[in-house]
């Protein structure tokens, strides 16, 4: 994917962000920097959406932008939108609309559901065609597996009827005739090939990129929209999708920490075996992903050191840097400091 | 005796089989070991998926090319048979863990030789039984080849720990020096392997070149050729980022459907290109050498090299993509001068140089799981000192070297270029037909365009424009059933 459209959509006209950040939450690195710029710039949804694909160089993408006078950059990366920026950024949104449903890709591995929908509809194709001679996709041994397990089971249920009735279904649903001949044309099958992404983009005059990401985004629809049906025959192919909330291993620290009766970080360090700093980064890894009330705040935080953070904090504390609240609140350490700034920030998204 | 026609028939619905084919079955089923050269599209697959089905046992096959061992499993499957498996490095540990753990569920097994040196595979293996064992691309177990393999060396001794299956080598082209270097690389003996060597002549394919003054004319003689050629083409090139550059600028320039392919492409982008080709939803493909073996596409009717291919062996090889439905073809090489020092270069990066390989042998803890070192490390492990290593690279260089200057002398010839290439291969054409043979006996360059209207047809399977209407595609997949 082009990077420098995915800044574009991305980006802000009224907040500096870092292109480093952005590049690692769309890919997913699960550090708690990552999460906590994630939490910032509102796009925790979308932590990992596009894992799958290869995004290329911040720097060179970056420097595209600001050549073509979309986006002004300072030092470390960090990009600001022009009004032309924000311009071509309504058009690619207008492009993508409603770009939140691209969150379902952060949570469920929408492109491995992709690639099995789409072997599905070549084997179901060919064979109602009664074809078995032709080159199958190669998925992964694991779903090549799931794809023939499947396929055995169900053939019986007159999958083509049911597959032209879903896609009829669907495609006439999304009520956009571009968007359903953009889908349409990610199916390969008997007498039809698909087409690549730059292939439709010569033809729709669209970015490759927003092409993929309507895909992403069209798949997503369907995957919920087939999640719902307990009677579909692709149950199967649905299965094993769910993306963890936070890594096994923050959970597990997390959960720890809310089952012990007198919750103290050390302990937690000596009990799984641990270093202290990495119980706090799973502690803030919880802190980010969960709701405001499903994070025990007031125990990490005692009451003063709050009073004092208030006290000290400027208008922006998203912005706050340790550096400048160390210098207010001596004894403040960057845990309590990090807690804090995300408890106003979640605070502030509720309000 | 095994009625072999009818056999065919039954498993693979072919009425008859291609010269050689027949040959080898029976040199199989008499229980000989077998080295075969068969040309390119000759259907060196059909000969173990065929002996597999007639004797239900579990064929072996040994693949060197990992990235297009999944095209060949994709192939085997096309061709009818289910119980196809290939273990590779580039999947993931609990997909291998997998796949070795229901080994005996498979009756085609394909193992890179890399693969096939890791105790724990080979052991796995060495517990099935084997009833065919396959050396693809036997070639690479040549050091006197390009495409040398240090893993291939030790399939003599695997085979030996297999208890000898039986054994069947393949491949497109190789010299006598190589054949006798796969031989006695594989313990076998000249008299004990029965030995199958077809013709390398293609008839139907007509032999061209042209030397260009320089880059740009390079690349104008390429657009008109491109615009004016009938049917299907491939043109290949020896860097992946000039497939794209140049598949883009055609795409400008012409009217033709042209996409970029190669090696460092995803699969699902990979398997979309081979299928818009088969279907002939495109006209051309830009690739590097990738590309070709898992495509069964016969109506192709040019191969245009852009760049050098690397030798004489895999130029045939190359050139034998077209015209597989035998009828006329084209196979055009361009040159412009400066494309002498890109092979050079391309030479020079892959063959070690001295400092480098004086610093591996003072450290050869770094020769340890780096692919690149490869051959060093299979030197070093067998005890050749510095120098002798540094000694068997200058003449795998000069090796090289002479044979681009072979691919120099195809290019500046100034007699017949069939007699020319196949004097490579120890072979001699009887009959030469003036008409329809190369650019020495008649003004090709003078007259293509009457050639192509003359010779080269465009097939009507390849002239279908793929619907982008998402009401006609989904009619289109699904054949609806009351
Ligand atoms: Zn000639």
């Amino acid at each position: 994917m082009d990077l420098s459209t995915l800044y574009l959509i991305f980006g802000d006209a009224n907040q500096d962000r870092r292109a480093k950040a952005i590049k690692n939450i769309l890919d997913g690195r699960r550090t708690v920097s990552n999460l906590y710029w994630g939490l910032e710039y509102g796009l925790l949804p979308y932590f990992g959406a596009l894992h799958d694909f290869d995004l290329g160089d911040e720097q060179a993408a970056v420097d595209t932008l600001n050549k073509a006078g979309l986006a002004t950059v300072s030092d470390g990366l960090l990009y600001r939108l022009s009004s032309r920026g924000v311009d071509q950024q309504n058009q690619f949104q207008a492009s993508v609309t409603p770009l939140n449903e691209l969150a379902t890709v952060a949570q469920y591995d929408i492109v491995r559901f992709s690639r099995r929908f789409i072997f599905a509809v070549q084997v179901v194709s060919e064979y109602s065609y009664s074809n078995n001679r032709y080159y199958p996709q190669t998925i992964g041994f694991f779903d090549d597996q799931l794809i023939k397990r499947w396929f055995i089971q169900n053939k019986q249920r007159n999958l083509s009827n049911y597959f032209h009735q879903l896609l009829q279904q669907f495609l006439s649903g999304l009520e956009n005739d571009q968007l359903a001949d953009i889908f349409a044309a990610s199916l390969t099958g008997h007498g039809f090939s698909g087409l690549t992404e730059d292939q439709l983009a010569v033809q729709t005059d669209l970015e490759p990129t927003i092409i993929q990401l309507n895909w992403l985004k069209l798949y997503s629809r369907l995957f919920l929209l087939l999640n719902k049906d307990p009677e579909t025959p692709l149950q199967l192919l649905l299965t094993g999708l769910t993306k963890p909330l936070m890594s096994g291993s923050a959970k597990q620290t997390f959960d720890l920490f809310v089952s012990v009766r007198q919750p103290d970080p050390a302990t937690i360090a000596q009990l799984r075996k641990i270093k202290l700093t990495t119980v706090y980064e799973h502690l803030i890894e919880a802190a980010i992903e969960l709701p405001l009330e499903q994070f025990p705040y007031q125990r990490l935080l005692h009451k003063q050191t709050i009073t004092n953070l208030r006290q000290a904090a400027p208008v922006n504390v998203g912005e706050w840097q340790f550096k400048a609240a160390k210098a207010q609140i001596a004894d403040l350490q960057f845990f309590e400091f990090r807690l804090f700034q995300i408890s106003e920030r979640k605070k502030g998204d509720n309000d | 005796m095994i009625d072999l026609t009818a056999e065919l028939h039954r498993y693979l619905g072919f009425d008859s089989f291609r010269p050689g084919q027949r040959e080898v079955l029976e040199n199989l089923f008499a229980g000989r070991d077998t080295l075969a050269i068969l040309p390119t599209g000759g259907g060196k697959t059909l000969l173990y998926q065929l002996y597999g089905a007639i004797t239900h046992q579990r064929v072996v096959i040994v693949s060197p090319l990992i990235s297009l061992m999944q095209d060949q499993v994709s192939r085997l499957q096309y061709l009818g048979s289910k119980r196809v498996v290939a273990i590779t490095s580039a999947m993931d540990f609990q997909e291998r863990a997998a796949i070795l753990r229901n080994l005996n569920h498979y009756q085609y097994i394909y193992v890179s030789p890399e693969m096939l040196s890791n105790r724990n595979i080979f052991e796995m293996i060495a517990r099935q039984s084997i009833g065919l064992f396959v050396i693809d691309e036997a070639h690479c177990i040549s050091e006197w080849g390009p495409d040398f393999r240090p893993d291939y060396l030790r399939l003599g001794r695997i085979r030996h720990q297999l208890e000898n299956p039986l054994t069947l080598m393949m491949t497109a082209t190789a010299t006598q020096r190589t054949r006798d270097d796969i031989l006695n690389r594989m313990g076998f003996t000249a008299t004990g392997v029965k030995q199958l060597v077809l013709p390398t002549n293609r008839s139907n394919i007509f032999l061209s070149a042209k030397i260009c003054a320089n880059l740009p004319e390079k690349n104008e003689q390429l657009e008109t050729l491109v615009k004016e050629l009938n049917g299907a083409g491939i043109i290949y090139f020896s860097s992946k980022k000039q497939t794209e550059q140049i598949a883009a600028m055609l795409s400008q320039k012409t009217d033709k459907r042209v996409m970029a392919y190669h090696g460092g492409m995803d699969n699902q982008r990979r398997f979309l290109i081979q299928q818009q080709f088969m279907n002939g939803d495109i006209d051309i493909v830009c690739a590097t050498s990738a590309f070709g073996m898992g495509i069964d596409k016969e109506n192709v009717r040019y191969v245009i090299h852009y760049h050098l291919p690397d030798n004489i062996q895999s130029y045939v090889q190359e050139i034998g993509r077209c015209g597989r439905d035998q009828q006329p073809s084209l196979a055009i090489l361009l040159y412009e001068p400066n494309d002498q020092y890109l092979q050079q270069n391309l030479i020079a990066n892959t063959i070690p140089e001295e400092q480098l390989l004086r610093y591996l042998y003072q450290h050869p803890d770094k020769l340890q799981n780096n692919d690149a070192f490869r051959v060093i490390k299979y030197y070093y492990d067998i005890g050749k000192t510095v120098d002798q290593t540094l000694a068997i690279f200058d003449q795998a260089k000069s090796r090289r070297i002479g044979e681009l200057n072979a691919l120099i002398q195809y290019i500046y010839t100034t007699g017949c270029r069939r007699k020319l290439l196949l004097q490579h291969f120890d072979e001699t054409v009887e009959h030469v037909d003036p008409e329809f043979c190369c650019d020495f006996h008649t003004d090709f360059w003078g007259n293509w365009r009457q050639f192509n209207q003359q010779y080269l047809k465009s097939s009507e399977t390849d002239q279908g424009v793929q619907s982008t209407d998402w009401h006609q595609i989904i009619d289109k997949l699904f054949l609806l059933k009351n």
